[in-house]
């Protein structure tokens, strides 16, 4: 019998968790199979019935749905049904029906409950709580040191300044100095022979009272540690931290062959962890024009593909983009008030969406307005406002904050209102809330000021917040339409998913994945009156709350928040290596099936909080 | 044996057990062949695939076999084998390369005779299931004939002229290489299987069993073997 050779145990061998089960497992689990076929349409599984059998779908797709009839979800190749009634030993709780033509592996529910004891992998994957898979998960993304690992030192080393061996203490020094190096390599005929580090003048030169016209080769460390160029980064780490040193000759080949020298710091290997965005923020503040500024944005694709490689959690590289869209908006304006001269009136730039909530990705576009005081005077201020806007609002598109589609812009005069104009907007949509008017409304409920009177918005935001805790009837208008944006049931195989420009399924990331989330966060937060803006710390602020969401729930939408907002940013990471302008559409096949199940998990955990909302703010009145 | 043509199964065994002595082939031909007006849901199939070195029953000869069980809609792969059979002469090299089977291989193989005994225990009761039955067929009867003297009456259901039949009475014209195995299996939207092997070839055959009767009892709850054999 030729086990090893069917494509089934292939197939097997390829599939959750199945990938480290032990061969003579693997030929034992093969063996075990039954192989059954299901016309689309027929059913799988009842709910009542015993079930002594786990189903590994092969192909086909299946659809799960609950006694009442409502879709629990959907299931393709690879992915595993009715194992639960196995494990607990309980009759089956879900009807499962053939969507399409399905082909399954049937694994008898001795040997799967044999291997759940025996393989603890195994027992993890089935492990029944959805939240702490779901949690595990996200620890070993985050557990994983993917950041140095694929960060190599020809990306971080720096050219060396090199002194020949014989080159005097204090001519080395000079040089140091003079081209602001904190190291310098030293080399003979052979090639590099030595290492001096700022460091060594300390220590070996003043402490120890050596000639400084002596040469460098009697204060430096002698034969260092090398590394080539392409070794990754967590190579030069370990050494570092096995020899106790913080500087590292890196050697290349130049052009013609011979070697080059680099070094790399310590410093470097650890700032190569948020790479960029730092940096990027003191020369956004510097910038002298808008064309500045557009090359400067030229990096942020960069530094979202370096914070995603280092395995940032998508909450601080939420931070992290935002400060560069802050920092970009702040000096468009300053640039605006140079060239525009000071403003009539005193006003506040104020900014909705991703970049008040600080969750920015690579894939932003601009919303913003201006409150202006209420001295403000049309007939006398509005050019000048009129003007700044313009100016602001081109040059975060040149940078790649797209103009909002919805026009939701200080350049639409609407939004460019004295602050009791903007009292009544928030008036208006509190106590008379539409369907209509609330969507684009649900924008001006994060804003944040980024530059100008920072009071005009905090007095407006206390009388919202007082006010949407009172109105029942805009909580439940805001909790219907949190409702537009429901998280996916089944990831693939038909309705759930939109079509991209190539006519591909696709799942939007975006308004299926965080929106979800970040509708609900919002909601909650109004009714309680809590003055948060990002999504995490909005759940967390509800968490803490008295009446807020359950400290286990609020943990589960956390993670689930975090899972989904970290796949939509490595889908960004991807687009961008790939050189092409990343987007919010995943195709469901460029997830792994890992990914797949743990996104299903996050989906679930969403779904639910959702009904909850919608029981509590009674959302089905308007549905 | 001329008659076999045209005499029922069940005489052919009761007149092959008073000729055949080998004790394996008289325990096949003591168990009753199914019944054609057994409904397909009570039938027991045996899917069966061999690797030749040829076409021709007379001058090729068997390389290997492999069979799975399937009945009441299941395979189980618990009860499937694969056998080498062990030749003495030497391998066409043409063969070599598709079966994967070398001279080594077949070496390590079993006698025709001990390997025929075996599929013989597994047909017993059961109905054969293959793929275009022209090479099991014929390779069979010529391999009883040369174990036992005589040639075993058997059932079959050939998935390729169930397919055939299908399409002619939908009136669908039958384009190239349609009816092969792969293409068959990629129009039920069964998975691809890549290796050319007996088993494989076996259990990629019950596969598409499984999918032609799913659709054939959709039209008709009561297909029986009349239906579907030969």
């Amino acid at each position: 019998m030729e086990i090893e050779k069917l494509a089934i145990r292939d197939f097997l061998a390829g599939c959750d968790p199945l990938q480290q089960l032990a061969a003579t497992s693997l030929d034992q689990l093969t063996l075990a199979l039954v192989i059954q076929y299901y016309r689309r349409g027929s059913a799988m599984m009842q709910t009542g019935t015993r079930n002594h059998e786990v189903m590994l779908i092969r192909s086909g797709a299946i659809e799960v749905t609950t006694a009442a009839g409502e879709l629990y979800g959907r299931y393709a190749a690879g992915d595993w049904i009715g194992y639960r009634s196995v494990i607990n030993d309980q009759p089956v709780s879900l009807d499962v029906v053939a969507y399409e033509d399905t082909l399954v592996y049937l694994v008898p529910g001795r040997l799967f409950r044999q291997l759940m004891q025996q393989d603890a992998r195994f027992n993890r994957y089935f492990s029944n709580r959805k939240p702490e898979r779901l949690r595990g998960a996200i620890r070993d993304i985050k557990n994983s040191d993917y950041s140095l690992l694929s960060i190599y030192l020809s990306e971080l080393a720096h050219p060396a300044l090199t002194v020949s061996r014989d080159t005097g203490i204090r001519a080395t020094a000079l040089k140091m100095t003079e081209l602001d190096q904190s190291t310098a390599l030293v080399t003979d005929a052979q090639g590099l022979c030595g290492i001096v580090t700022d460091l060594d003048f300390r220590r070996r030169v003043i402490a120890r009272g050596i000639d400084m016209e002596a040469p460098v080769e009697q204060i430096m460390s002698a034969a260092p540690h090398t590394l080539p160029a392409d070794a990754p980064a967590s190579k030069a780490l370990l050494l570092m931290a096995r020899y106790n040193f913080r500087h590292l000759p890196v050697v290349s080949k130049d052009k013609d062959g011979n070697a080059a020298f680099g070094v790399v710091s310590a410093a470097d290997l650890l700032r190569s962890q948020s790479h960029h965005a730092v940096y990027l923020v003191g020369d956004i503040s510097h910038a002298e024009d808008s064309a500045a500024l557009k090359r400067l944005s030229q990096h942020l694709p960069q530094a979202l593909l370096n914070m995603v490689r280092s395995s940032l959690p998508a909450y601080d590289i939420g931070h992290a983009l935002s400060s560069l869209g802050q920092a970009i908006t702040r000096r468009l304006i300053e640039l605006a008030e140079q060239q525009l001269g000071p403003p009539p009136v005193p006003y506040a730039f104020v900014v909705g969406g991703a970049l008040a909530r600080r969750e920015q990705t690579a894939h932003s576009d601009q919303d913003n307005a201006l409150i202006l005081a209420d001295s403000y005077d049309a007939t006398l201020h509005a050019v000048y406002f009129a003007n700044l806007a313009r100016f602001v609002c081109d040059g975060l598109d040149a940078c790649g904050y797209v103009y909002c589609p919805g026009d939701i812009m200080a350049l639409n005069e609407k939004w460019r209102q004295p602050l009791q104009v903007w009292r009544r907007y928030f008036e208006h949509w509190i106590e008379q809330p539409e369907p209509q008017a609330l969507l684009y409304a649900s924008i001006f409920f994060d804003l944040r000021c980024l530059y100008g009177d920072e009071t005009l918005l905090t007095t407006l935001r206390r009388d919202i917040l007082q006010k949407t805790q009172q109105a029942s009837l805009f909580q439940a208008f805001m909790a219907a339409n949190a409702l537009a944006f429901r998280p996916p049931l089944g990831i693939f195989k038909g309705f759930v998913l939109e079509k991209n420009g190539d006519n591909e399924k696709v799942l939007d990331m975006k308004k299926r994945g965080v929106l979800p989330v970040i509708e609900l966060a919002r909601l909650y937060t109004l009714a309680q009156g809590i003055d948060e803006l990002n999504t995490m710390e909005r759940l967390q602020a509800l968490a803490d709350a008295p009446g807020g969401i359950s400290d286990e729930n609020t943990a589960d939408l956390k993670d689930a928040f975090e899972f989904i907002s970290t796949t939509r940013l490595e889908h960004q990471a991807l687009q961008i290596e790939a050189g092409v302008a990343p987007d919010n559409l995943v195709s469901p096949e460029q997830l792994s099936a890992l990914e797949r199940r743990h996104l299903k998990d996050a989906f679930a955990v969403v779904s639910e909080a959702q009904n909850r909302m919608t029981r509590r703010y009674q959302a089905n009145r308007f549905r | 044996m001329m008659f076999s043509h045209w005499l029922s199964p069940a005489i052919q065994q009761k007149y092959l057990l008073q000729k055949v002595t080998e004790p394996t082939a008289r325990r096949y031909l003591a168990t009753p062949l199914p019944d054609k007006n057994t409904g397909v849901a009570d039938l027991k199939f045996l899917a069966l695939d061999f690797e030749t070195t040829g076409l021709n029953a007379r001058s090729a000869a068997i390389l290997s076999m492999g069979y799975t069980h399937l009945a009441a809609g299941r395979i189980v792969l618990r009860d499937s084998a694969h056998h080498l059979i062990k030749l003495d002469i030497e391998l066409p090299q043409a063969g070599v390369t598709i079966h994967q089977i070398t001279d080594d291989g077949m070496h390590q193989g079993i006698p025709l005779a001990q390997a025929l005994a075996c599929l013989l225990t597994q047909m017993r009761g059961r109905v054969l299931l293959v793929h275009y039955a022209g090479i099991e067929r014929n390779f069979l009867q010529a391999a009883m004939k040369q174990v036992y003297g005589y040639t075993l009456p058997f059932v079959w259901v050939d998935t390729l002229r169930l397919e055939q039949r299908m399409l002619a009475r939908a009136q669908r014209p039958v384009a190239e290489n349609q009816l092969r195995l792969a293409n068959l299996r990629a129009q039920y939207r069964l998975p691809r299987y890549g290796a050319h092997n007996a088993l494989e070839d076996a259990l990629a055959t019950a596969e598409l069993f499984l999918a032609q009767c799913s659709r054939l009892q959709a039209q008709n709850a009561a297909l029986s073997l009349r239906d579907i054999m030969g």
